[in-house]
């Protein structure tokens, strides 16, 4: 019996070219990142081991680090300022009858989207002669802002970007999240006498800790990954100021052909990636299930 | 008294929810105003307003000068065969996977793709870089396609192998005894019960492969092989002096996307978030 679904050939016919591509372009590539990372290769002479000093040249890189920093930035601007709006938006959407569909499709917008597109499109609204932030501002009687071309302000003005376009997509997450608890939960608060404000804050909020984990988990995977809007709008500049790793990695593996430089930086963006979502896992992940089931 | 401070309630809530939605398609509306104004200097005389004059020459000055029917024909035809062929594959491995009876070596082969799963591509894309310049095919459509077609595997076997698991087994004995081949059980009877999961998985791919911009942007150098968002951002650089112009190409490659979005909008947001909560 059942012979048929047992036949070895057909089954690795079938697996065949999804194993053969797997390996082409996830292991394949991550094992050449961690050989090529110890050379000196650049493309034209052969490459030779060169132990760690790819890593000691990262590590006392001071545009290196700058690049670091950004990607903390990314990661600190989401779950501080982005992960609270997304859980007062949802709650507000959950909370109102009328047009909840209208909202929903709205917010979600910017996430169908390039990035490319946004970046345009923002990069128009932070021009500062014509663009709407400076308009705005000298409406009111202020100085205007060179907003991607001053140090001190591209960096926001790519978080700010980065924000707008994602935080639509998570509110609607988190809003199917909360939609779904049953509705006898909140409608025996509501008979026990509890306002709004205390349902949200002590029944739905601690109900939906669980999805707020996992935005807090993409946010992280997300802001190591941010590249392209860099690319689009800053190309890492001015001066380095809003380079993160991969744009980094970029500058030197791809733009200066210094290989063996940039594989160690994949190196090192694959390894504080693994860091990051490990000690995400064991130090917070874990907690949020204990109080759950406690 | 408590219905009145109910209403008054959900009025602030919707005036707060109203601001928002504002902020998010306001900059859209802007940059449509802006593409039937004349010059940079009418769009900073009447910056929010309507067009006093409307200037549809811009839009046919971005079709020719941006070449975006290249790029947008580009893309479309990279992006659905890379979608495609993604979900064939992933689908025969779904299969094998989940239905024939190698359980021990499908587990194996399960969690050995679900290791792509926490590699951060970005990593990858260095080694890939040199890997295709070494086969030859850098700055050619197949240094996308390919990568486009493995890069998707991982969420798309994952997906698909949920889905394929819970369909019932007494289905394909009933074929098998009927005599059916495994090929023929795939064809016949698992893969048009799988379509619901082939839709959501193709609208993944294509929306992941059409806005791709990385890869795109460092794989092909030739002018008329860009796809469009890398076309676009090249125009952007070139006529960065002619706002209303760019405008009109912003507006040519949004529209397409509001489209698709406005009438699948459920498959859409169901499958993006789907997608990320799995992977």
């Amino acid at each position: 019996m059942n012979k048929a679904l047992r036949s070895p050939w057909t089954y690795a016919l079938f697996l065949l070219p999804v194993i053969v591509l797997y390996i082409l372009f996830f292991i394949y590539p991550m094992f050449a990142a961690f050989i090529k990372g110890f050379t000196n290769w650049n493309g034209v002479e052969a490459a030779r081991f060169n132990g760690l000093n790819n890593f000691e040249k990262a590590i006392t890189d001071d545009k290196f680090w700058s690049a670091v920093k950004n990607n903390a930035y990314f990661i600190l601007f989401s779950v501080v300022v982005q992960v609270p709006a997304i859980v007062f938006f949802s709650l507000l959407i959950s909370n109102v009858k009328k047009l909840k569909g209208l909202y929903k499709t709205a917010v979600f917008v910017p996430s169908v989207m390039s990035t490319a597109v946004i970046g345009i499109l923002w990069s128009f609204i932070y021009e500062p002669d014509i663009g709407l932030f400076n308009l705005i501002l000298m409406k009111l009687g202020l100085q205007p802002v060179m907003w991607l071309s001053d140090p001190n302000w591209a960096m926001f003005s790519i978080l700010i970007t980065n924000a707008w376009q994602w935080t639509g997509f998570y509110i609607v997450m988190v809003l199917a999240a909360i939609l779904s608890i049953p509705r006898e939960i909140d409608e025996a608060a509501i008979v026990d006498g509890a306002g709004s404000f205390m349902r949200a804050t002590r029944i739905t909020v601690p109900l939906i800790t669980p999805i707020i984990s996992v935005v807090i988990m993409l946010s992280i995977a997300g802001a190591m990954k941010a590249a392209d809007i860099v690319i689009i709008m800053t190309r890492g500049g001015p001066g380095g100021a809003t380079d993160v790793m991969s744009t980094y990695m970029i500058k030197y593996g791809i733009t200066n052909i210094k290989y063996g430089y940039g594989n160690a930086i994949a190196v090192l963006i694959f390894v504080f990636t693994l860091i990051l979502t490990a000690l995400y896992q064991l130090l917070i992940a874990r907690r949020i299930e204990r109080v759950e089931y406690s | 008294m408590t219905m009145t401070v109910r209403s008054v309630q959900k009025s602030i809530s919707h005036i707060i929810l109203l601001i928002y939605v504002i902020v998010i398609l306001y900059p859209f509306l802007f940059v449509l105003f802006s593409s039937v104004k004349s010059d940079n200097q009418a769009i900073a005389s009447n910056p929010f307003g309507f067009p006093s004059s409307f200037h549809f020459e811009n839009y046919y000055e971005a079709w020719v000068n941006a070449k975006i029917s290249v790029y947008f024909l580009n893309s479309l035809y990279i992006a659905t065969l890379c979608s495609i062929a993604t979900i064939v594959f992933a689908a025969m491995a779904s299969f094998a996977i989940t239905r024939m009876r190698f359980w021990k070596l499908s587990k194996g082969m399960y969690q050995f793709i679900l290791i792509g799963m926490l590699i951060p591509s970005n990593a990858l894309l260095l080694p890939i870089f040199i890997m295709l310049m070494d086969a030859g095919i850098l700055d050619t459509h197949l240094a996308l396609i390919i990568p486009y077609t493995a890069g998707a595997i991982p969420l798309n076997v994952i997906i698909l192998s949920a889905f394929m698991r819970s369909i019932p087994s007494e289905l394909e004995e009933a074929a098998v005894m009927d005599g059916l081949s495994a090929k023929g059980v795939f064809a016949k009877i698992i893969f048009p019960l799988t379509i619901p999961a082939l839709v959501t998985v193709f609208i993944l791919n294509f929306i992941g492969n059409w806005n791709e911009f990385l890869l795109a942007n460092f794989f092909i150098s030739t002018d008329e092989l860009r796809t469009l968002p890398v076309g676009m951002v090249g125009f952007r650089d070139t006529y960065n002096t002619n706002y209303a112009q760019m405008s009109a190409g912003i507006v040519y490659s949004v529209v397409p996307v509001m489209i698709i979005y406005a009438v699948l909008q459920k498959q859409i947001i169901e499958g993006l978030t789907a997608g990320s909560i799995k992977g």
